[in-house]
């Protein structure tokens, strides 16, 4: 079983069907103690300091874990990445790249997973029987999804960490359903969470996870994670294939259809407010210009870069933030 | 309902008294004298209320400098940044702009979005972009606030970050014969140039002005090259007090 580096949510069930272990870069940077130090690694390597932390850690990540083969999202994400996909072929790592297409309808999808299938000689009905059972582990992912919005008993960083981790099963799809399903055992044991604000969290997924403990000072509870959620399929049930699976998939594709998803949750979960985390140099960053206009909720834009903790003037904005919107829903 | 609304500032308290939405009564006090004169202390610090003679009032919010010089016995307390924003909705009817404060001795500048505070940024304890500074360059110059305030036109260009060696700077400008019309100019301009930073990471074309500085129409002038509308509020020096009591009435009291 080999190790097989991601850059984001791909169409996993392929790499699991052909029994390669697929690990996602990000949770490897981002989980490391020597995070910083992939940055750096990058950056002496030549990426400009004026470039996504994600990037520079995935590429250091890489390097580092010594990954070898890596499949790279080369649309539907991000220029940086097409980048990054280049550099890491000079390096001699062997890469798949795999396109969420800009057209975004079911022929394009189908095309591209059917391209991508390909490359690594795999029936589709093995793919199918493998979206078949990582649906049935996302399903848990997506109870404690439930557990925290419905119930208020999973934390804002319970629902982050075990739905981001359906982008590569951390590699072992036996061992994180039991994970899961232990976790949900005890999460049901709990007290409902008692805090006043119930926050969303959109955008990409943070580099400083510290945001959900923090909030928490202020009674705050983010019970809605917009992209880790999406890593989940939470609308696999009405899809009858894998291409009808990956086409309602919101996160690559354009803003418009990210935000009808975005609305939906916002009402359907009760929020108060939504947290907008954008990485710095990220073209994310741009669209933040709409999503303001359009979600009606108060919205506080929090830019991180290297640090996997929250600074100084981000918390004071957030406890300013959280504090008038307490005023606003009479809740303090 | 009677709210009244203290802002303990570096230099001055501001004081209002709002009464079913009007502003009924409106004073300051020196710092100085406010502590000195009209509190006590057993424990907390006691206002004597009916020396200021505010008469009765039914919510009591302060608010100010550090939270433990604004603890006063029978107030709540709410944070500077908050009241200065409340103060600004109030005052303009707006719910996104930025606000811009400029205080004796601290800088402020608060971005509004949806009626909620989403940006901050502080310059505290630095003369050098407050109020202080003008008032010592007037000192130096030998004109009042008000005359200087009134000049914006070429400016003479003062480089120095620091307030003190501005005040040197400027002297070499007197001793090279620069008019004072150009001098005064001079003195608004760097203080624009020292506010710009401040306010370059925001996003928005409504700028709120509040603070001292709201009365230098130079600076104002400066300004609103940069933005679309700027918005010099009715009681500047009394925003903090304000949205103290519109705290008071529209969100202490539910």
């Amino acid at each position: 079983m080999e190790k097989v580096g991601i850059t984001t949510t791909i169409p996993v069930e392929v790499l699991f069907a052909v029994g390669h272990q697929p690990q996602d870069l990000n949770n490897l940077f981002i989980t490391a103690d020597d995070y910083a130090q992939y940055i750096e690694l990058a950056e002496k390597d030549g990426f400009p300091k004026s470039s996504c932390a994600w990037i520079k850690g995935m590429y250091g990540a890489c390097l580092e874990n010594n990954i070898n083969r890596v499949v790279s999202v080369v649309e539907g994400d991000c220029s940086d990445t097409e980048a990054l996909n280049e550099v890491l072929q000079a390096k001699g790592i062997k890469t798949y790249p795999f396109a969420y297409p800009y057209e975004h309808d079911l022929e394009s999808v189908q095309a591209a997973i059917d391209d991508f299938r390909e490359l690594f000689s795999v029936s589709l009905d093995e793919v199918e029987a493998m979206r078949n059972r990582l649906n049935q582990v996302r399903a848990l992912a997506s109870e404690i999804d439930r557990l925290t919005w419905q119930e208020n008993k999973a934390t804002g960083f319970e629902n982050h960490l075990y739905q981001i981790n359906c982008s590569d099963f951390k590699g072992d799809i036996d061992s994180y359903e039991e994970e899961l399903k232990n976790k949900i055992s005890e999460i049901k044991t709990r007290e409902p969470i008692n805090r006043e604000l119930r926050l969303g969290y959109i955008g990409v997924p943070p580099m400083t996870a510290d945001i959900y403990e923090h909030v928490t000072e202020f009674s705050a509870h983010i019970v809605y994670n917009e992209v880790q959620r999406e890593f989940t399929f939470p609308r696999y049930e009405q899809a009858d294939n894998i291409y009808q699976q990956y086409l309602d998939y919101t996160y690559p594709y354009d803003l418009e259809f990210r935000l009808k998803e975005i609305k939906k949750e916002v009402a359907k979960r009760d929020l108060d407010g939504i947290i907008h985390y954008t990485q710095a140099f990220c073209h994310r960053e741009i669209e933040d210009i709409i999503i303001k206009d359009e979600l009606e909720l108060p919205t506080l834009t929090i830019r991180g870069d290297k640090s996997r903790q929250l600074d100084s003037r981000m918390k004071l904005r957030l406890e300013a933030f959280l504090d008038m919107l307490g005023d606003m829903r009479g809740v303090n | 309902m009677r709210v009244l609304g203290i802002d303990l500032g570096s230099r001055e308290v501001k004081v209002i008294v709002l009464e079913e939405g009007e502003i009924v009564n409106k004073f300051k006090v020196s710092t100085m004298s406010f502590y000195r004169d009209y509190c006590t202390f057993s424990g907390k610090i006691v206002v004597d209320l009916d020396k200021l003679d505010i008469g009765e009032t039914d919510v009591k919010i302060s608010t100010g400098y550090g939270r433990n010089n604004t603890d006063l016995n029978e107030f709540e307390v709410i944070n500077e940044v908050k009241a200065h924003a409340y103060g600004a909705i109030y005052q303009s009817g707006l719910e996104n702009f930025i606000l811009l404060d400029v205080g004796g001795q601290d800088v402020k500048a608060v971005q509004v979005e949806k009626g909620l505070i989403t940006d901050i940024e502080l310059n505290e304890k630095c003369a050098a972009s407050c109020g202080r500074y003008l008032e010592n360059m007037a000192k130096v110059l030998e004109v009042s606030l008000e005359e200087l305030a009134t000049y914006s036109t070429d400016p003479v260009d003062l480089n120095s970050t620091c307030a003190v060696f501005s005040e040197s700077e400027l002297i070499g400008k007197i001793a090279e014969g620069a008019s004072i019309e150009r001098l005064c100019a001079g003195v608004n301009y760097s203080m624009y140039r020292r506010l710009k930073p401040l306010l370059t990471g925001f996003k928005g074309h409504k700028l709120v002005i509040s603070g001292g500085v709201a009365f230098n129409q130079a600076i104002i002038e400066y300004l609103a090259q940069d933005y679309e509308q700027v918005i010099t509020l009715d009681h500047p020096q009394y925003n903090g007090a304000i949205g103290s009591c519109y705290y008071g009435q529209e969100i202490s009291n539910k």
